[in-house]
């Protein structure tokens, strides 16, 4: 970070003097008028600091600055961007959406972008008289890229070591992304440029309206997709709901699956739907005879056959809905051992995906130590304390439950109660 | 400025493609994601009452040449489109027993049964972003004369459910006396109308073809 500060205030120094001695008052009132913008979209809708491609992420400002940086010359742009992400950050800061220490993080990172894009686009753009042609095109697309290359370098890099995520997958993230963004973006920052040079900072607000119903638009688009995420989460729980011992189990042993498959070093989004899966891992329990699956004493072997079909049916039930088409196979085989006694398939070993056997771990572990609530306890049996279900697990480690998970597991398990102790403590 | 002209329009263009995009090809391609994650839910309740309830895909492809017979606006269609996925999931809380009952059920077991709608509605409440499917699922059996201003697509749910359930067990004929009988009582004049206008105006064979994948589905 101080690295990261040094050479932003580097890059401001550097840009400073021309800034102060040129600039003219239609400039100075584009400033004012695109930080302000910034700063509402930014209260609107918090863009989050994730990589996670689960929504459309939009920057909110960099075709602007881009333009500003074509049309009045790089240090404005470096100054420009510095000022909106401090403004936007503080306004974010004040409603305690993030962290002061990152809003300095993101300005120098974004000084830092900006100055890079602005040396890229003065190598190939060098006169500032003609605006509607190819080669002032071409050196916007330009700065997008290297604009976005460079802040989503700094930015990984931020993540990787403030999180402990692993560098490459961040980096896959901003590159896989990287097209569509400059695609959407390079006609807006051109529409902007070409409206700078004609009037002036007041040109802008022309621009300024289809750039917002864009954005609305996507902004929308994304959160609905979030809400489909949702609209399978609450399915799988309101259906789940109909067993009622299931219902805080689901709870638990999803978010521990996440944290395993996390330590596993599996990428994020794999991590989401290992979570996803953790939740649905039982679906095709909602489509037996609940009074077999309530049964308070012992099964008899026809019933053991029907229960023993419900990795199948889930896997069934999720057969048309290709978004969800990774995790199937992991739902399918959660109850395969690594010795090969397990149901549906008898699989061994590395057959089983490794999602599957996380979920295997962290299911029967949780089914052990039984819910918190008295209904949600398992009817057929005694439930155990961590120390005895931990111990359960390590006895059946290589034999019922992959040893490597169940190390992992062990980890996530203590570090779940030390929190829970420190909590109650607190 | 010789460039002016054609770069302005290029601008302009690729500025209403991202329109056209944002605004027609996005919420298009976030309806078939919906869709595709409700059809879960359906095959769920299909296999629960193997075979006998639940099943959408037959329905919504009709259903939907029906509703733009009949004028229904897209986003209405839509609201129809995940309420045919959803109508039936009210019967996760009806005792497997009973949706599975070989002999006829009691006027009791029936009384429950008939609450489906109601269970899956409130359940359909709950999803975030899905609570406006709510009504069509509640009122997807909805009688014609008990609630003539129910929603058109409900209207249209509850008397296609009924064609297609009496067209596969009988035949398209006797479906469509049925419908005809009922119509202004316990099905919606025009929603009759529309159907019986959509199956002839389909050619006897596309008609076979239907039905034959019905009963594939079985």
């Amino acid at each position: 970070m101080l690295v990261l500060g040094a050479a932003a205030v580097a890059v401001l120094m550097h840009a400073g003097a021309p800034l102060l001695q040129a600039q003219s008052l239609t400039s100075f009132a584009g400033v004012a008028l695109l930080a302000v913008a910034a700063e509402l979209l930014l209260i609107r809708y918090p863009l989050r600091p994730e990589y996670s491609d689960r929504g459309i992420w939009l920057s909110v400002s960099t075709p602007i600055v881009i333009a500003v940086i074509l049309v009045y010359g790089w240090q404005f742009g470096v100054w420009l961007d510095a000022l909106i992400t401090l403004l936007a950050g503080a306004v974010m800061v004040y409603c305690r959406s993030t962290r002061a220490r990152w809003v300095a993080v993101n300005t120098f990172q974004s000084i830092l972008s900006a100055w890079a894009a602005g040396i890229a686009t003065a190598m190939v753009f060098e006169t500032r008289s003609g605006v509607w042609n190819l080669q002032s095109a071409g050196a916007l697309g330009l700065g997008l890229l290297v604009y976005m290359l460079v802040n989503g370098a700094l930015v990984g890099m931020t993540v990787a070591l403030a999180e402990g995520v692993r560098l490459r997958w961040v980096l896959a993230q901003t590159l896989l992304s990287l097209p569509r963004d400059i695609l959407l973006m390079t006609p807006i920052s051109f529409l902007a440029m070409a409206a700078l040079h004609a009037y002036g900072a007041a040109g802008l607000l022309g621009v300024l309206a289809p750039y917002l119903a864009l954005r609305q638009a996507f902004v929308l688009a994304a959160r609905q997709q979030e809400l489909y995420h949702q609209t399978i989460r609450s399915l799988g729980f309101l259906v789940q709901r109909a067993h009622p011992y299931t219902g805080g189990h689901l709870q638990r042993v999803s978010m521990w699956a996440r944290r395993v498959a996390e330590r596993l070093g599996l990428p994020p989004d794999r991590c989401e739907l290992v979570y996803e899966a953790a939740l649905l891992h039982d679906l095709g329990k909602t489509v037996l005879d609940e009074r077999i699956l309530n049964k308070p004493d012992r099964l008899t072997p026809e019933e053991w056959e029907e229960v023993r079909k419900h990795p199948q049916l889930g896997a069934e039930i999720l057969r048309d809905t290709p978004f969800l088409a990774p995790i199937i196979p992991w739902i399918a085989l959660h109850h395969e051992r690594p010795d090969g006694a397990g149901y549906p398939f008898g699989l061994m070993g590395e057959q089983i995906p490794l999602e599957a056997r996380v979920i295997a771990v962290v299911d029967a572990f949780d089914a052990m130590i039984g819910g918190e609530a008295p209904n949600q306890r398992r009817p057929h049996k005694r439930s155990l304390s961590l120390d005895e279900a931990l111990a359960e697990l390590e006895q059946g480690a290589g034999k019922q439950f992959d040893p490597k998970v169940v190390e992992v597991f062990r980890q996530v398990v203590h570090e779940w109660r030390a929190h829970r102790e420190a909590r109650a403590g607190a | 400025m010789q460039g002016a002209w054609w770069a302005f329009g290029i601008t302009v263009a690729s500025i209403a493609a991202l329109a056209y995009y944002a605004f027609v090809m996005l919420p298009a391609r976030i309806h078939r994601w919906r869709c595709d994650g409700l059809r879960a839910f359906a095959r769920l309740i299909e296999l629960r009452t193997q075979g006998r309830y639940g099943k959408a895909e037959p329905m919504a492809e009709l259903a939907s040449a029906v509703a733009q017979r009949l004028g229904l606006p897209l986003h209405e269609r839509r609201r129809m489109e995940l309420a045919i996925y959803l109508r039936d999931i009210g019967m996760v809380a009806i005792p497997y027993h009973i949706l599975n009952k070989p002999t006829p059920l009691t006027p009791a077991e029936r009384d429950l049964m008939g609450r489906h709608a109601e269970i899956g509605a409130s359940i359909t409440e709950q999803i975030p972003g899905l609570w406006h499917v709510a009504p069509i699922v509640r009122l997807h059996h909805v009688v014609y004369s008990e609630q003539p201003d129910a929603p058109l697509a409900a209207h249209l749910l509850s008397a296609l459910e009924d064609w297609i359930r009496i067209a596969e067990s009988a035949d398209v004929d006797t479906a469509a006396s049925v419908l005809k009988q009922g119509a202004g009582a316990r099905y919606h004049p025009v929603v009759v109308q529309a159907i019986l206008g959509e199956v002839q105006q389909r050619a006897l064979d596309g008609v076979q073809s239907l039905t034959r994948s019905a009963a594939l589905w079985l």
